[in-house]
């Protein structure tokens, strides 16, 4: 029997890193947590490789890197092998013995979810750190279209800047430490991030959450004014300033589009106070039980009341400026200064 | 047997003590009246060792904290001044190393404090005191002194850090963006944030509400204020009302009717104080919500952030907006420490002092549990294991009656060697750059500016203008004659006194500075705060009618 290379999030951990990579094994890791996923599972790095060696794409890849050794040191020609490489990964057809396993697991996933038919995202799960967006694919419905994202998440392992990438380091080319999540879209009414400090001028002391209506795209991206609310983690006060949000994205039939907010949602906060309140009690466990403030990313579900609404999608350290420590110690020499006069 | 000094090697010595200092201050909030032996001993010799403690620890470069004496009931205060240049030099050194953790980390910083003393107090609660051994009575008595000390580490340290940062900040912000701590602009900064103290008033606010709609609202309003608990536990809603409420006191309530001082019940034990206050909400009407009042001043505030950091040359406005981060927990430092230190601590004391006092009665060593009041930890250690072995009465009748001679007549707001004047004592303090003596002793003086032709002059503590009738005001036990839309006339307020900001108009006090009790509560309920009018308890009569204006700092009595 061939190597195990599909997992349930609750099979995983935050150990799981270089199996399935950072998403997929801080997803099962939230799991463990008791967090509410929506649910899903994880395409190891085992999977890649067995794909790569048993369609004979590696073997291209090499072949190609081979002959153009040379010349990949230009970035005119970092281009072209990204779309060299992409081709070949992507016009290859999944082994039939995989295709059959991950469609046991995408039926399972649908017995899982009570559904006959459900939208899956496919996304890119790096095991160390890449450069360069690795693609995620939104909405995708039915199992023949889950198979080929998963193919095309993997191909996106080559984009230019991965490339130049593992020559600078001198890295195998074929290689690409890449794990990829399958999870099911949950109907977002509204979405967006929270922080479990201000990242602007790392005050720990509150937590940010911002949102929109729609997927969590419009917000994450940073292309539209989304409300915000900024609540103190001790007394558990809250800021709230909402704004007028016309945009926000939505599924299409296959995929996603950016679409109007009708006029009566445009003014009105897209989280209500209690949806609030239990998306910054989950969080402060979450940094809690990590020890270091967290950057999550969170949905509402249409159907279902908080907190049974609440999906999570994301949780990871938060990057913040930390004080800077020139900054301090420039105030400590202004304070020093105050006492002489 | 020869009877000790209430604080032994701190008793006020004019002979010794002038030379060492030419002036020396009563502390006027927290030792009028004088107070009882046994706090008076806890107060003059860990507040003492705090205030040292605070300014070595941070390496103050031109204080070493204070000295303290005792006076037949007050406290008396001289600031210690580092005096050599050179030594101001090397303390300038490690200053700058010492400030670090407030600038980097200031909420790990007081929430490692606030978390620390509250396992102490719930070790200390932890036993149950009449079944207590003596053994064990006396060691959590021993325990409580030691906590005590521990708080005042605490809070000096603490306070000296964080009102340096305050200064920095007023200074900042009057040479980047010219205004001043008188300006209301400079007080809407520093305002519009959540602390427990606030935390508390609103339940006591919720409380309030639950009344009116459980039907319970009249009989607190026609009840006196010793008569709302007995009235409320008569009827089954009432009873409810008094079990949830019992319950907030017990998580809550270890606070003292007057904040420095241990011979009046707890919340715990008495919940009047509180009760009164649930009944001043109530008597505020349906249409009154707190969370809306608070809601405005913190949009203020931000729409001041906004107007001030504009003001701030972009290359300055990082580090400008950090410290202004770090300014603004001054105040919310400021209510939050009363509640988890002073408050808590002396519930703390008295709770262990009258654990031991009990047994003390009953074994004969004592009359009362509350004559323990009047004896000093030495004196209880002498009795502590074997109470049946000792009659202390003969300390505690002296002790009483000295006690009670005491609150006949007021300490001298100041001992001064001759040929020493306030004035040049008030300069010596404005010198010493001490953070404490700058933004909580002395304050600003006022400036008498004749052509407003206003009865009183002092500073601005809150901004704005507000009419109304005036309301003297004593103490703590007098607060319950405080009606709706008054003027309140005092000394100084203490954080006992917070819940009855919602329901008054404006404030006048003698004496107060930016970082007192009634600016910073003034400024979260955005009624305006003049201080340091110094005569406005003797100048103004309750009844009188009174225009504040704290823009200007002054005060108008218009039925003279």
């Amino acid at each position: 029997m061939s190597k195990k290379w599909l997992y349930w999030f609750e099979e995983l951990n935050s150990g799981h890193y270089e199996l399935v990579g950072k998403k997929c094994a801080n997803l099962g890791e939230m799991t463990g947590l008791g967090m509410r996923i929506p649910p899903g599972f994880a395409v190891s790095v085992d999977g890649y490789e067995r794909f790569m060696a048993e369609t004979g794409a590696g073997e291209l890849i090499r072949q190609f890197v081979r002959e153009n050794s040379d010349e990949l040191k230009s970035v005119k020609k970092q281009m072209e092998a990204s779309r060299v490489i992409r081709k070949i990964v992507e016009s290859q057809e999944m082994p039939p013995d995989m295709t059959e396993e991950l469609y046991r697991y995408y039926d399972e996933l649908k017995q899982r979810a009570a559904a006959d038919e459900i939208a899956v995202a496919v996304r890119s799960s790096g095991a160390v750190s890449m450069p360069g967006q690795m693609e995620t694919y939104l909405n995708v419905r039915g199992r023949e279209a889950v198979v080929r994202k998963v193919i095309e998440v993997w191909g996106s392992a080559f984009t230019t800047r991965a490339i130049a990438f593992r020559i600078e380091k001198g890295m195998a080319m074929e290689k690409a430490p890449i794990g990829v999540a399958v999870l099911k879209m949950v109907e977002a009414k509204s979405a967006g991030v929270v922080l479990t400090v201000l990242p602007t001028i790392g005050d720990t002391s509150k937590i940010v959450v911002e949102g929109n209506w729609g997927l969590g795209e419009s917000v994450v991206s940073g292309d539209i004014n989304p409300d915000q609310f900024i609540v103190d983690k001790q007394s558990g006060c809250v800021e709230c300033t909402v704004n007028r949000k016309t945009k926000m994205i939505v599924y299409k039939d296959s995929g996603t589009a950016t679409a109007d907010v009708p006029e009566d949602l445009q003014s009105r906060r897209c989280v209500d106070e209690e949806e609030l309140k239990e998306i910054v009690r989950i969080a402060t466990e979450v940094e809690s039980y990590f020890q270091c403030p967290q950057d999550m990313e969170w949905v509402l579900d249409h159907s279902g009341s908080c907190p049974h609404n609440l999906y999570w999608v994301q949780a990871r350290p938060a990057k913040f400026s930390k004080p800077m420590e020139k900054e301090s110690e420039y105030l400590a020499e202004l304070m020093t200064r105050m006492f002489k006069c | 047997m020869k009877v000790y000094d209430v604080v032994p090697g701190l008793e006020f010595d004019p002979e010794r003590d002038f030379a060492q200092s030419p002036a020396w201050f009563l502390d006027g909030t927290h030792s009028v009246p004088p107070w009882t032996p046994m706090f008076g001993w806890f107060w003059i010799n860990f507040c003492r060792h705090g205030m040292q403690y605070g300014a070595e620890k941070l390496s103050l470069p031109t204080v070493k904290g204070w000295d303290w004496r005792f006076h037949n009931g007050g406290g008396y205060l001289t600031l210690m001044l580092v005096n050599s240049e050179e030594e101001k030099k090397a303390r300038e050194t490690e200053f700058r190393k010492a400030i670090l953790p407030f600038i980097e980390d200031y909420d790990g910083l007081w929430g490692g404090f606030v978390q620390e003393m509250l396992g102490r107090y719930e070790n200390l609660k932890a036993l149950d005191l009449p079944e207590a051994s003596n053994i064990d009575l006396l060691q959590n008595f021993e325990d409580t002194i030691s906590t005590c000390r521990r708080m005042w580490e605490i809070h000096m340290y603490m306070m000296y850090g964080t009102y340096t940062a305050y200064i920095l900040f007023e200074n900042m912000c009057r040479d980047l963006a010219g205004i001043d701590d008188t300006s209301p602009e400079f007080h809407s900064l520093v305002s519009g944030f959540d602390n427990k103290v606030f935390q508390v008033d609103r339940r006591l606010w919720e409380f309030s509400k639950r009344a009116r709609e459980e039907g319970l609202a009249d009989l607190v309003v026609q009840c006196g204020p010793d008569q709302i608990r007995g009235k409320l536990e008569e009827s089954v809603a009432g009873k409810g009302f008094m079990r949830d409420f019992m319950a907030f006191m017990n998580e809550d309530g270890w606070r003292m009717q007057r904040m420095s001082e241990i011979n009046l019940p707890t919340w715990v034990e008495d919940p009047t104080p509180a009760l009164v206050n649930v009944k001043q909400f109530i008597q505020k009407g349906g249409g009154f919500n707190l969370d809306e009042e608070r809601k405005k001043i913190t949009e203020q505030r931000k729409a001041a952030e906004k107007t001030v950091l504009a003001k701030i040359p972009q290359e300055q406005r990082g580090w400008f907006e950090r410290l202004m981060v770090l300014a603004q927990k001054s105040g919310v430092f400021s209510e939050e420490h009363d509640h988890y230190l002073d408050l808590y601590t002396h519930a703390m004391m008295r709770r262990s002092a009258l654990g031991l006092g009990n047994r003390f009665a009953q074994k004969g060593a004592i009359d009362r549990a509350e004559d323990i009041f009047f004896l000093i930890p030495d004196e209880v250690r002498r009795a502590g294991l074997n109470p049946d072995q000792f009659d202390l009465r003969y300390i505690v009748d002296r002790r009483k009656s000295e006690w009670n001679e005491w609150q006949k007549t007021p300490n001298p707001p100041a001992f001064l060697k001759e040929g020493f004047d306030l004035e040049m004592a008030m300069g010596v303090l404005v010198r010493s750059m001490d953070p404490i003596a700058l933004k909580v002793v002395v304050g600003s003086m006022p400036q008498v500016r004749p052509e407003l032709k206003a009865d009183l002059y002092g500073t601005c503590g809150s901004p704005g203008v507000a009419e109304g009738t005036a309301r003297v005001i004593m103490s703590e036990e007098e607060l319950h004659l405080i009606e709706e839309g008054d003027i309140l006339v005092a000394a100084s307020t203490s954080p006992s006194w917070t819940p009855v900001f919602s329901m008054i108009k404006g404030v006048i006090v003698d004496r107060g500075a930016s970082l007192s009790h009634a600016a910073i509560v003034g400024r979260e309920y955005g009624i305006p705060v003049v201080m340091n009018v110094f005569e406005g308890t003797t100048k103004i009569k309750s009844g009188q009618k009174v225009k504040v204006d704290a823009n200007l700092g002054v005060v108008f009595i218009l039925d003279k």
